[in-house]
């Protein structure tokens, strides 16, 4: 290059400010290319059939399924499905269930939306949130034989419906997994045990193991409201 | 009679029967080794050691065609530029396993180090057979020192390097001779020694890029850049990953007993493959850059100018691309095959910059003699045979029996 030759500087440097900003401008797709789909670093697969279970306080959180705050969870399949049922915590706040009432196949259902409803024995229910968005490709057939198998087995057996989800990738955002599910599942034992007793704080040190139907135990009366305070569903009324 | 010696003597024939002959008798033993693999890799040697040995007697101008003009030869440009490069898988899988926790790859960091090892020692040997007076190696660590020079800071890293790369491969040595307290103290260190060596790896890998900017004039003004260093660099990580890939598949096949069964290879490959897809489209515009900034673009319309496309396309955005399609689609085997061809095109660049585009004005060409060149071949040999020897005996590709969690260090 001849030295004093300006000009020819300024449109170097121009190119050279063309290249990197080209570069960024490529790299992003770029990067989500060779990052693969969407589910896959997401997701555990159905192929994970024994779920190794840690105890947050009393109740248990298979490491390999995502959680929603409603108490729901959800893992992901080889068949791009994911599969969705209702967590440990929700089964024993609920109690022993007479029927679960489940959308139909081919319904859409939303995150943080109303999505099924769990029926105890005493008529009254709780509704509880759809985890993700989607639509509904099938339900557990064992559950309307033995509706208690999602209380006994709710990780297992006792799933409820397979959804075919449409925007995993932003539903993943307000799910939580590994030691965030731990934390939440505390707070939430924290939670139950101040309405034991609001005004004396913890009172379960001796060990009890909850039982099912523990909204039933604390309330009687008002158990279902109760329930659905924990499940989010309860903005809707009194009678929710 | 039966005294303590003959006893000693029994237990240091047990010894060597466990440790040296894999349990086999000196005989059974012998014979287990005659494979065809064996066959040519003797044949190799029993040409390349006592070629070796007249270059050493006779000296560079009776074994080389290296010239005052021509110094350096394939010695540096494969043996040394490439070996050096391609060892980086080393300090890229410690760093990413035991700095970034990307526990995935923990099966591979052990085949990665030894490979890195046995890499930089086979270039320093390479390295002493180029110079022409090898005793004088040892000179810039003992008492010359050259401060402002390049080639002095390539020295200490060297040894430096090598040294830590042997010091993380303690761990495995002290599991095969049963050594567990020993072990133990070499196993805490591993955060030290990783720390030390991308310190280490970062300096020299790219300083060996620096030694050609003292050379403006004589290499090609398409691979000659103010930014070398940095290609140098960001190369060598693609090198390492896409060796590990490469090595990691071989060895996985030819030691089906030695290796993890349960190591997700196939993963880890489409995992470094993500890795190396990235590294190398970024290095395709970090090249790309040095052609703007030195105004070279009418230059690629000469013959080294399609020499020079051929590398920038064929080597680096074209694998690039194979392992972004191979990593996104689960396609292993395109992983593979790319990742031998990145480690092709990686050679053909060290080789690009120290021997074809080096002197290309000049009408005294370079063109390596037989002996160089089966030289070469003799040293990669010789490594091969060596990973082998080890990784039959120490626990490499998968954790010994009674450190379960060892393939984690």
């Amino acid at each position: 290059m001849i030295p004093h030759d300006i000009l020819t500087l300024y449109s170097a440097k121009m190119l050279e400010y063309g290249i990197a900003v080209l570069f960024l401008f490529l790299f992003i797709p770029f990067w989500r290319y060779v990052q693969g789909p969407a589910k896959a670093p997401a997701l555990a697969t159905a192929t994970s059939r024994t779920p190794v279970a840690t105890a947050a306080e009393w109740f248990l959180t298979p490491a390999d399924r995502l959680f929603h705050r409603g108490h729901a969870w959800l893992m992901g399949g080889d068949d791009g499905l994911v599969t969705v049922g209702l967590d440990d915590f929700a089964a024993k706040l609920v109690g022993p269930l007479s029927r679960v009432s489940l959308p139909a196949v081919g319904a859409s259902v939303g995150q943080g939306e109303q999505a099924w409803r769990l029926m105890a024995a005493d008529g009254r229910s709780v509704d509880m949130l759809s985890p993700v968005d989607g639509t509904v490709v099938a339900l557990n057939p064992a559950l309307a034989a033995s509706p208690d198998l999602a209380e006994r087995d709710p990780y297992g057996d006792g799933w409820l419906v397979k959804v075919r989800p449409s925007r995993l990738r932003a539903n993943r955002i307000n799910l939580m997994a590994g030691r965030a599910v731990h934390r939440w599942m505390e707070e939430a034992a924290a939670g139950l045990r101040g309405h034991v007793a609001p005004g004396l704080g913890a009172l379960a040190q001796d060990g009890g193991a909850p039982v099912a139907g523990m909204a039933r135990a604390i309330d009687p009366e008002g158990w279902d409201r109760l329930a659905a305070t924990f499940l989010l569903t309860a903005e809707e009324g009194p009678d929710a | 009679m039966s005294s303590p010696t003959t006893a000693s003597a029994a237990t240091s024939r047990n010894w060597a029967n466990d440790k040296l002959f894999l349990g086999l008798s000196i005989w059974d033993y012998l014979k287990s080794l005659a494979t065809p693999g064996n066959f040519i890799a003797g044949l190799i040697m029993a040409i390349g050691l006592p070629l070796m040995a007249y270059r050493f007697i006779f000296g560079l101008g009776a074994a080389t065609n290296l010239s005052q003009t021509n110094p350096w030869g394939i010695w540096i440009g494969f043996d040394l530029l490439s070996g050096v490069a391609l060892a980086a898988g080393g300090y890229t899988l410690a760093t990413s396993v035991y700095i970034f926790g990307l526990d995935k790859y923990h099966a591979v960091v052990r085949p990665a180090v030894l490979t890195g090892f046995l890499g930089y020692l086979f270039a320093v040997l390479g390295l002493a057979a180029d110079l022409g007076r090898p005793w004088n190696l040892p000179v810039p660590i003992v008492y010359s020192f050259g401060g402002p020079s390049v080639m002095f800071e390539i020295a200490w890293c060297v040894v430096l390097y090598l040294t830590v790369l042997f010091m993380e491969f303690l761990p495995p040595i002290f599991e095969w001779l049963g050594w567990p307290k020993a072990r133990l103290r070499a196993v805490r260190m591993t955060i030290g020694l990783t720390v030390f060596g991308v310190m280490l790896s970062t300096l020299h890998q790219s300083s060996l890029g620096g030694l050609f900017l003292m050379a403006p004039t004589k290499l090609h003004p398409l691979w000659y850049s103010p930014f070398i260093p940095a290609y140098f660099f960001i190369s060598s990580i693609a090198a390492g990953l896409s060796m590990v890939i490469v090595e990691s598949a071989l060895s996985h096949r030819a030691f089906q007993s030695r290796a993890d069964h349960h190591a997700d290879v196939d993963g880890i490959a489409l995992g470094l493959a993500r890795g190396a897809s990235i590294v190398l489209f970024a290095y395709f515009f970090v090249k790309l850059q040095g052609i703007a900034d030195g105004g070279r673009w009418a230059m690629l319309g000469t013959p080294y100018g399609y020499w020079f496309l051929f590398e920038m396309l064929g080597f680096i955005l074209l694998p690039s691309m194979l392992f972004a399609y191979g990593a996104r689609h689960s396609h292993v085997t395109l992983v593979r095959w790319t990742a031998a061809w990145t480690v092709l095109g990686i050679v053909v660049n060290r080789l690009n910059v120290s021997v074809i585009a080096m002197n290309w004005n000049v009408p005294d060409r370079y063109i390596p003699s037989f002996m160089e060149v089966w030289i070469s071949i003799t040293l990669v040999t010789l490594g091969v045979s060596t990973f082998k020897w080890i990784v039959n005996r120490m626990p490499v590709l998968k954790a010994h029996p009674e450190y379960p969690d060892s393939a984690s260090h």
